[in-house]
């Protein structure tokens, strides 16, 4: 009998849903990241700020009964869980998750490039995009457990002490904490993993993202000094970013610049800058995450 | 045959830039062992990436049992690719590194698991599927890679260099998976510089230089259609000399050659099939006791040597 007449079966049963086939990607790299008490350490300590948070906001709640028991912290009472108390959280949140996302990102993607892996990957039902949204994920997931989410237990926790008049009155708190939280997750998330792909030394790629972060603070306050204007604050991202809480939490409009030249911008050019990094971050990536490397 | 059996390039080019690839290719390849033959930079690996879907081609088309790479989660159900580099994320084991592969072509977490511990045992990996990949053996890797392009059962296999860093024992056992694979009806592509192996493996070649293909089916097909080498045919008897004079009968005949050691001789010839039949009747007439007849350069090595050249790089 021909060879091509001969007949080959293969598994006909059911197959997991393609759409949330990126999840195997974090599944495997978050099992190694919590594996090691290095990163889990530094994940416990992040927490430290909304731990210190929720401290505060129970005990406020409960001055006079801690008071009965000879407990005194009635200095507390005149600290209002508002937009302020919450801005201040999420700005602590802001260098802390950067710095975890420095410590994680930087091994994501290069070592699959360093070995050669990206045709494993694309030789299967899994595309470019997918690779990044799984890579992504794994920073996603972790800073989202030291960001967002226990901002909203937080939030949970006050509206439970207070009532939900506080609630009612505070909703703009809950969309400040995710959309604020997103905005920056996704940012130092996208330049984690493209400096990971384009710097295959990880102590480099993780120095990078510092100098991506610190030295366009400088830049940033250099420009302003030398062109005497107040824009050069957009180069710098953690402002850019401080402009957004600040907006989102205090409903601040126009951005105070402390130092000279004084003056105020306004808070949705914050925005800018991480938009424009975020775009550059997804082009070199899309320029680096290929199934064959082309040496041209 | 039907289209859906098929591997088929119509008229397909690749270019890096300015750097050509492969250029013009149009093939219909069957189910059995093909092998892709050419030296560095021929175009085997371009073209083991277009069939694979990892790269697209910059004109014509390709399909893999008439499916387009386009439709990608059809395509790769068909396609088992192993590269020739060492492409392992840093860290797995290989059951981690299969495992999670599995999952990624859409296999539940128990299938998965089941299909990685099958394949290990296939290529015979059981006892070092939870070490790292990073400490195997390069033996090792090469069966991991294997077993990466095997676990899902697919229709193609595409494999890049897949005897690099094996043993002999260890190729031969490759080279009889292979054979089942094909007898079962799958396409398995390999490349390979080892021509021997090539020949003994392969129902047929393509041959490739700078990125054009130069020949391609089975060898013997191919050779016979190349009339300006005349055949060559190595005869193994006690009487070469009796057999030198009397081949001369017929006009194919070019060119005889008797060994040094005066017990066999090499001849040349235009026409194999009447020369056949000439020396049966000169071993039965002078009553020559033959040892062997074997043709001498009906080998992919000798054919691309003819076609390419022995450098292989000089373009038909």
């Amino acid at each position: 009998m021909a060879v091509y007449k001969r007949t080959y079966t293969r598994y006909a049963g059911p197959l997991t849903d393609e759409r949330f086939r990126f999840a195997i990607l974090p599944r495997y790299a978050l099992q190694s990241v919590f594996g090691t008490r290095f990163y889990t350490g530094a994940f416990v300590l992040a927490l430290v700020p909304h731990l210190i948070a929720m401290v505060i906001i129970y005990l406020r709640s409960n001055v006079d009964a801690l008071a009965t028991l000879g407990i005194d912290i009635r200095p507390l009472q005149f600290l209002s869980i508002d937009g302020n108390f919450f801005g201040t959280l999420y700005v602590v949140e802001t260098f802390i998750s950067f710095f975890l996302v420095a410590l994680l990102g930087p091994g994501l993607v290069s070592p699959d490039l360093a070995n050669n892996a990206m045709p494993l990957y694309l030789s299967r039902p899994f595309s470019r995009a997918e690779y990044v949204v799984g890579k992504l994920s794994v920073l996603v997931i972790v800073t989202s457990l030291i960001t967002w989410v226990p901002g909203l237990l937080l939030f949970g926790l006050q509206t439970a002490l207070a009532g939900l008049s506080w609630s009612w009155d505070n909703l703009r708190l809950l969309g400040g904490i995710l959309v604020g939280s997103w905005l920056w997750i996704l940012t130092i998330s996208l330049i984690a993993l493209a400096l990971s792909a384009w710097i295959k030394w990880r102590p480099v790629a993780a120095a990078a993202l510092f100098g991506v972060f610190f030295v366009s603070a400088g830049f940033g306050a250099v420009t302003n000094v030398m062109l005497i204007t107040r824009w050069g604050t957009l180069l710098n991202l953690p402002s850019a970013m401080r402009m957004i809480w600040r907006w989102l939490f205090l409903n601040e409009t126009q951005y105070r610049i402390t130092t000279p030249p004084w003056g105020t911008i306004p808070a949705w050019t914050g925005l800018l800058p991480l938009l424009v990094v975020c775009g550059l971050a997804l082009l070199l990536l899309s320029w680096k995450i290929r199934p064959v490397q082309v040496v041209r | 045959m039907q289209s859906d059996r098929l591997i088929a390039f119509d008229n397909v080019s690749k270019f890096y830039g300015e750097v050509l690839g492969v250029n013009r290719v149009t093939l219909s390849i069957a189910p059995g062992v093909t092998s892709l033959v050419g030296p560095n930079g021929a175009g085997k690996t371009t073209l083991m990436n277009l069939m694979t879907g990892v790269l697209h081609p910059t004109k014509g088309t390709i399909r893999v049992l008439d499916v387009p790479s386009s439709d990608p989660e059809k395509f790769y159900r068909n396609i088992g690719y192993c590269s020739q580099f060492d492409a392992f994320p840093k860290g797995l084991s290989g059951y981690h590194m299969i495992h999670s592969m599995m999952m990624l072509h859409g296999f539940n977490r128990r299938e998965a698991e089941e299909r990685t511990w099958k394949v290990m045992e296939r290529v015979g990996m059981t006892d070092a599927a939870h070490r790292r990949v990073a400490g195997y053996s390069k033996g090792m890797r090469q069966r991991i890679r294997l077993a990466l392009a095997l676990a899902h059962e697919p229709k193609v296999l595409i494999l890049d260099e897949p005897l690099n860093g094996l043993d002999p024992m260890a190729r031969a056992e490759v080279i009889e998976l292979f054979r089942q694979f094909a007898d079962s009806g799958m396409h398995v592509i390999i490349s390979s510089h080892i021509m021997h192996e090539v020949d003994i493996v392969s129902d047929s070649v393509i041959m490739l230089s700078g990125g054009y293909v130069v020949a391609e089916g089975d060898i013997q097909g191919v050779r016979h259609e190349m009339e300006e080498h005349p055949i060559q045919i190595l005869i193994r008897c006690d009487r070469p000399a009796v057999v030198a004079s009397s081949v001369f009968q017929q006009d194919s005949v070019v060119e005889v050659r008797i060994h040094t050691d005066g017990h066999g001789l090499l001849v040349s010839t235009r026409n194999p099939d009447q020369f056949y039949e000439l020396l049966n009747r000169i071993i039965l007439q002078h009553r020559i006791a033959v040892e062997s007849v074997a043709p001498a350069d009906e080998n992919v090595n000798a054919v691309y040597q003819y076609l390419v050249g022995s450098n292989g790089a000089a373009p038909l």
